[in-house]
């Protein structure tokens, strides 16, 4: 689902590279966590998966058709985004001025499903991710657990064949997180998406299939 | 996707009430203004050229002399009337003439040919006068005319076949009102008569006043009036009919141009409030459209939107703008009339009649403002830097754009350059006889203002920094520099608005003190009698001679016009007494006064006229005078902020010289030292003006009209002027509160550290207060520079009017600082919105 | 004698003649006078009523046209001491139809004041009203009248050359018209005139050919008490001849006066007194628009001979407007009987009866 090799990256004013000559693959419905030090690289390597930089140079075929995201121009990076890619931030990024029904549309509506199968798809994942009725709440009256449960739906409603998670928990309590990472991973495993999944936490890490560090050498 | 586009538009409408409902309502009020003028205006002029297409029928030519003492040959008509390319010649006699108190229009008709024509002036004989027809000794008059005469003398006399004297200088003609003309529009005060009967009592000796053409099918115009060109005897025009409806809209041209142009300027700040809105707007969301980019939102999405967001201020803004015109056309057109006041067009109210096309140019120019005003928001949302937006918020410049020297030395380059393209522009000539050169160097100053607006805030900005500050000033001197999209913003709303503002101030005092200038020079004589276009009564004038009439000197004037150009409207012929040796004892003239070479003829011309015929003083000009085109001298030329379609003065001794004779419409009256107080001259000219029916007024009564006129005539660019600065000092409120909201974090960051809240509204006002300050000094510069522009540029090329530049310095800085107080105040409000958030809240939510 | 003499003096400009007692005297037509030739063709604007008159048959594509023009003059007694060049003390008027096979008449009319776009010479026949011109020039062989009109419908320009000496009527040009001597006209005809020239019809021109009579009259005082209308022809015969014949009739159909004169070939003229002269109707056809009754078959009897009129077709009926309304009817007829030739009949006063 996920396939690089030799991938390289230099900051524009920065004399080192990111890194360089990286390799890395996930298969199909496998999660891995990657982990390593703060300032190492790790989002900016999520960020070249995602299309969101671009690398210098190597490859990052995403997803089952296997495109090469670092030759496709910004429109066709945005196009795989919305139909391969789910993202979960730590920040949890949802939109105040949706409701939490209208988050959860959002990646269908950017991925052209169609309109009649939105409110079952939707319906059915909210109650999946513990927020049954939940749809037409504003996200300013919830909590931060309950924020991260609306984005793991809003990262698998559209079913991509990957899932990017940028320390998903780092911002909730420890209980609450253990739920979350919970949640997320079982349903990453029913959908049987793949998943990368950077953090700092052992315990999200030692959840997941397997573990690549980071390194200012490499990937190990 | 159009689901997710209107969930946006909705939630920003929801979330930004008050700035939306301004922008639209800043948008709808540019569209009004524009449209209500464009439906007056049209409404004005249909309703114009249907009197006139009643009067004159719809000729293909006309043959006319060109001078108001000229006429058309009867040889002439006999000739036109013989060729077959010609299907009828109408010939016409026009003049005016005095029954009683009233001036009425008299036109001789010949029936064969002007029932053809003219049928609305066919006269209907009255059913008492049996055995009676139009040849006869009689006039047939108008319904409003019949009622008119019916309300004025006793009841009974006026009826058709009443006795009725008419009245031209010394000419008279006792006749009876013979019938009605029962097609003359409701409001026409017209008589007509016979024209062998009108030429007997009034002449034109052997010729009539006009011939209207009629072409036969198979007759090219064109062709046909070359054919005729070379065979016109002097003094005389042939010219297409079509020319008429050019002359007609000539007449009110500058005028409504100059109405539009306000209409522009509140559209512009609508736009400019579009931008401000849409600015904040994506500034403030710029997160959650980096979200939208990361989940897989295009880029051209990303622009789309807020283009869209835009569009949703403009169409809602633009079909109010049409509503409210048609309003305001409706309402103005009710209460005065079809020329706003300009005094171009009377009679009765024109009918406003929408037509789709001007509806959806003046829907599509709203809805292009706000188009434009999003189009930057809108770029700048499309380049954000997804990741770092998502994790940082918004980027106030593009990634990197860092000034390098070279790259500064670029700006100043180009900065130079814009003020250099709008000195040139000044200095161009008019284009279609509209001063759109000017118009393009405002913009240009405008945008000068705005983009020097940054570069001298950072040189302003780095003299602060290097001193020392207390905490509070160092952080917004700092957070301006450091801001420079936010500051520029706020700061161009008011160099926008306070640039007009002062402009406008400017160019108003300049042309009031120049008006009254020009009226102390204008109106030397205490006493003025005036007949409404009319020779004055032979009896007024002999009463004069009289020895006990109270007045030691009289000076006559008599008007005509002369039409130099077809497509133009004629110009004013002033035959006066004045000396030939002294022209400036009763010209205010502008610049050199030349003695005529012996044997010239000289003439004085106004300014207008010099500049719309492109003449010199010194120069010799083939003037239609008296039926014919005669050589004179261009002594000089004097100032005239009266007769925009320019005016020549001859003196009456070279008038009569030629062959002239001066048929008195206006007095000047000096009254005798000896002949007791001022109330006897006074009295005299009261009960002269009111036996006569003529205006007869002091020259401080003439002053204080002309000048209250004037006020009135500006009432609206003070609305106006109001309007523009509230916009700006609203387009300062609302990018200050922004540019708040956006440092939120930061902004909790020292109050953790230690600001309290006065010092944290302390710097926020003082970001205000020198944002506000700087906007204030360049929109001065600016408006100066528009002032001047105005004064010395536009208003000559409109309306030929010149006038020397008076700054009201009593008037701007008083403004200016109402406005920076008034700015102050706005970003307290600001400050207080900032500081009300809990820090801990903010620090939280990490934004 | 003719025609629109009456018609026009009480109808076409009511207010002229009908009421006021003009305060001028019209000189009559005095059977002392000499006519000159081309002084006499000119106008003579101390009368009151004149007209030129030129009717004709033309060969055209479309097959036979009948043409005519009529130029009257008034001097209606009014605004004659107006200190004012074009005071309206002469009129002119023009009439002129042209019927073409199978077609609706063609009709058109035009008026205006002498000196304002319309003129007449007192010197020669020279009118014109606009572009609509009579005009007669040269001598001898070129010796001819030049007719042009031009009207959005129809224009012919045509040239018209004598192919005989002038016709003088009655006594040397002095033409009674009725039993009274003041009632009379001084009257020149001018028949088989050779017509050459182009018509224009929808904007084409096209040539045409022909034969015309050719009519001057002018008069003060011509209609006898009690006249309704009239009818007169005058017709070009096939073998070089020309028949002049009117009678004047009352509100009965009686005939108030009559007169015919017959030129034959050779010149030699017959005149036929009212005794001599009758007209008697065979057919009449309806106008579906003024309703009148026109006996367009009549059967005209002057001395030893007997004609009839066949018209080349019955709706020749002419609705003239300005400045009133009027109906006559005025057409091409072709005639059989003792003489045979084609003429122009015309019948008035059939339309109800004439105000005078």
């Amino acid at each position: 689902m996920l396939s690089i090799a030799n991938l390289s990256k230099r900051h524009p004013h920065s004399a080192r590279p990111v890194f360089s000559g990286l390799g890395l693959a996930v298969a199909a419905g496998e999660i891995v966590a990657l982990v390593g030090e703060s300032g190492v690289g790790k989002s900016t390597l999520l960020n070249c998966i995602a299309g969101l930089e671009t690398a210098d140079a190597g490859a990052i075929l995403v997803g089952p058709q296997a495109k090469d995201i670092v030759r496709l121009d910004e429109a066709a990076r945005a196009a795989l985004r919305a139909t391969g890619i789910g993202f979960v931030f730590q920040a949890f990024h949802v939109l105040p001025t949706l409701t939490v029904a209208q988050n959860v549309a959002v990646p269908l509506l950017l991925s052209g499903v169609a309109a009649r199968e939105h409110a079952p798809r939707i319906e059915s994942l909210l109650a999946r991710v513990g927020l049954a009725g939940f749809g037409p709440r504003w996200p300013g009256t919830l909590s931060g657990g309950e924020l991260q449960r609306v984005a793991i739906a809003r990262a698998l409603v559209h079913r991509p064949a990957l899932i990017l998670a940028d320390e998903p928990t780092g911002n909730l309590d420890p209980r609450t997180a253990d739920e979350i990472l919970t949640l997320l991973l079982e349903r990453v495993r029913e959908e049987g998406a793949s998943a990368l999944i950077v953090t700092h936490s052992q315990h999200v890490a030692q959840s997941c299939d397997r573990i690549l560090t980071l390194t200012p050498d490499g990937l190990q | 996707m159009k689901r997710l586009a209107w969930w946006l538009i909705r939630a920003q409408f929801q979330t930004r009430r008050t700035a939306t409902a301004l922008s639209m309502l800043a948008i709808a009020l540019g569209v009004a203004l524009g449209y209500a003028i464009h439906l007056i205006n049209d409404a004005a002029l249909a309703d114009f050229s249907q009197a006139m297409k009643s009067v004159q029928g719809e000729p293909d030519a006309v043959v006319a002399p060109q001078d108001s003492a000229g006429r058309v040959p009867l040889a002439l008509i006999n000739e036109l009337a013989q060729d077959e390319g010609v299907a009828l010649v109408v010939p016409v006699i026009e003049t005016r003439v005095r029954i009683g108190e009233l001036a009425v229009r008299l036109v001789g008709l010949d029936v064969f040919s002007a029932g053809l024509l003219m049928p609305d002036l066919l006269p209907r004989q009255g059913a008492a006068i049996s055995g009676d027809n139009i040849f006869e000794d009689g006039m047939y008059a108008s319904p409003a005319l019949l009622a008119r005469l019916g309300s004025k003398v006793p009841e009974g006399t006026h009826r058709a076949g009443a006795g009725v004297t008419a009245t031209r200088g010394d000419a008279t003609w006792s006749t009876r009102i013979a019938g009605d003309l029962p097609a003359a529009r409701p409001d026409d005060l017209l008589l007509v008569a016979d024209i062998a009967r009108v030429q007997a009592h009034f002449g034109p000796p052997d010729g009539v006043s006009e011939g209207r053409i009629r072409l036969a099918p198979d007759t090219k115009l064109a062709n046909w009036l070359a054919a005729w060109k070379d065979r016109l005897p002097p003094g005389l025009t042939l010219r297409a009919a079509a020319d008429n409806q050019a002359r007609l809209s000539n007449i009110s041209r500058a005028y409504r141009v100059n109405l539009n142009v306000l209409a522009m300027v509140a559209l512009l700040t609508g736009g400019f409030l579009v931008f401000a809105t849409q600015l904040t707007a994506v500034a403030q969301r710029s997160t959650q459209f980096a979200l939208l980019g990361v989940l897989g939102l295009a880029p051209r999405m990303r622009l789309a939107q807020v283009l869209l967001e835009g569009l949703a201020i403009g169409v809602p803004g633009a079909a109010i703008g049409l509503a409210l015109g048609w309003a305001m056309a409706v309402a103005f057109t009710r209460l005065m009339g079809g020329d706003l006041g300009g005094g171009f067009f009377s009679g009765s109210a024109p009918v406003i009649a929408p037509e789709a096309l001007p509806a959806l140019g003046f829907f599509s120019l709203g809805c292009a403002a706000s188009l434009a005003g999003a189009l930057y928001p809108a770029w700048l949302n499309r380049m954000q830097p997804l990741a770092q937006a998502l994790k940082t918020g918004f980027a106030q410049r593009p990634p990197h754009q860092d000034d390098s020297p070279r790259q500064r030395g670029g700006k100043v380059l180009a900065v130079a350059l814009v003020a250099g393209a709008a000195l040139a522009l000044t200095q161009a000539p008019a284009v279609f006889d509209l001063p759109l050169a000017g118009y393009a160097a405002i913009a240009l100053v405008l945008v000068l203002g705005i983009a020097a607006a940054p570069l001298v805030t950072q040189r302003v900005f780095a003299a602060l920094a290097r001193r020392e500050l207390a905490a509070a000033e160092r952080v917004a001197v700092q957070n301006v520099g450091q801001a420079p999209l936010m500051a520029q913003v706020a700061a161009s709303g008011l160099i926008v608005s306070f640039a007009l503002t002062v402009s406008m101030v400017t160019m108003v005092s300049s042309f009031r003190v120049a008006l009254e200038q020009w009226l102390d020079a204008v109106l030397p004589a205490p006493y003025y009698m005036r007949s409404k276009g009319l020779p004055l009564p032979a009896e007024l004038l002999a009463a004069l001679e009289r020895p006990d009439a109270p007045f030691a000197r009289v000076e006559r004037m008599a008007v005509g016009t002369a039409s130099l150009d077809p497509q133009r409207p004629p110009v004013a012929v002033l035959v006066r007494e004045l000396d030939r040796a002294d022209p400036s004892a009763r010209l205010p003239f502008a610049g050199e006064v030349f003695t005529a070479p012996a044997g010239n003829i000289p003439v004085w011309i106004s300014e207008p006229m010099q500049q719309l015929y492109r003449l010199q003083t010194g120069q010799t000009l083939r003037l239609p005078l008296l039926g014919r085109e005669v050589e004179v001298f261009v002594g000089g030329v004097w100032r005239d902020y009266s007769r925009q379609f320019g005016a020549v003065v001859i003196a009456a001794v070279d008038y009569r010289a030629l062959g002239g004779r001066v048929e008195a419409t206006d007095l000047a009256l000096w009254p005798r030292r000896d002949a007791g107080d001022d109330a006897t001259a006074q009295r005299w000219v009261r009960e002269q003006a009111a036996r006569h029916g003529i205006d007869g007024v002091g020259s401080g009564e003439i002053r204080a009209l002309s000048l209250d006129i004037f006020d009135k005539s500006f009432a609206v660019t003070y609305a106006l002027e109001a309007a523009a600065m509230l916009i700006g000092l609203f387009g300062l409120a609302v990018t200050l509160a922004a540019s708040v909201w956006l440092r939120a974090r930061e902004l909790a960051t020292l109050s953790a550290l230690g600001f309290d809240r006065a010092m944290l509204t302390r710097a926020v006002m003082l970001e205000g207060a020198l944002i506000a300050a700087i906007g204030l000094a360049v929109g001065l510069a600016c408006g100066i520079a528009v002032g001047a522009i105005l004064t010395h540029v536009v208003n000559p090329q409109a309306f030929h009017w010149r006038m020397d530049l008076q700054i009201p310095w009593l008037q701007v800085l008083p403004g200016a600082a109402l406005t920076l107080a008034a700015g102050i105040m706005a970003s307290r409000f600001a400050a207080r919105q900032a500081t009300r958030l809990p820090a801990a809240q903010v620090l939280a939510s990490a934004q | 004698m003719r025609r629109r003499a009456f018609l026009l003096a009480p109808l076409l400009l009511p207010a002229l003649a009908v009421a006021r007692q003009p305060a001028v005297t019209y000189p009559a037509a005095s059977r002392a006078t000499r006519l000159v030739f081309p002084r006499d063709h000119g106008a003579h604007p101390e009368f009151r009523t004149e007209w030129w008159y030129v009717t004709g048959a033309l060969d055209t594509a479309q097959g036979e046209a009948g043409f005519q023009l009529t130029f009257f003059r008034s001097r209606p007694g009014i605004a004659e001491d107006l200190a004012s060049p074009i005071a309206a003390s002469q009129i002119l008027f023009a009439h002129a139809a042209l019927t073409l096979p199978g077609k609706p008449l063609l009709h058109a009319e035009r008026a205006g004041r002498a000196n304002l776009g319309a003129g007449f010479a007192t010197t020669d026949c020279d009118v014109h009203i606009g572009a609509w011109a009579m005009r007669r020039s040269g001598s001898g062989v070129t010796e001819q009248f030049r007719l042009k009109l031009h009207d959005p419908a129809f224009g012919f320009d045509l040239t018209l050359k004598p192919t005989q000496p002038l016709l003088l009527q009655g006594e040397n040009g002095w033409s009674q018209k009725g039993p009274r001597p003041e009632l009379a006209s001084h009257y020149v005809s001018w028949p088989q005139l050779q017509v050459a020239g182009s018509l224009t019809l929808d904007g084409r021109r096209q040539p045409a050919t022909g034969r015309a009579w050719f009519d001057h009259e002018w008069s003060s005082e011509v209609l006898a008490a009690g006249g309704v209308g009239w009818d007169w022809i005058g017709i070009n015969l096939d073998d070089g001849g020309a028949l002049m014949a009117f009678r004047i009739r009352d509100g009965a159909g009686a005939t108030l006066y009559a007169h015919a004169a017959l030129r034959d070939a050779a010149g030699r003229l017959t005149q036929f007194g009212a005794g001599e002269t009758s007209f008697t109707p065979l057919r009449r056809w309806t106008s579906p628009r003024s309703g009148a009754h026109y006996p367009v078959q009549t059967e005209i009897r002057c001395g030893p001979h007997t004609i009839e009129t066949l018209p080349v077709q019955d709706a020749q009926e002419i609705a003239a407007h300005r400045p009133l309304p009027v109906s006559y009817w005025e057409g091409l007829v072709k005639i059989r009987g003792t003489l045979s030739g084609r003429g122009y009949l015309e019948l008035t006063g059939y339309a109800g009866a004439l105000k005078l």
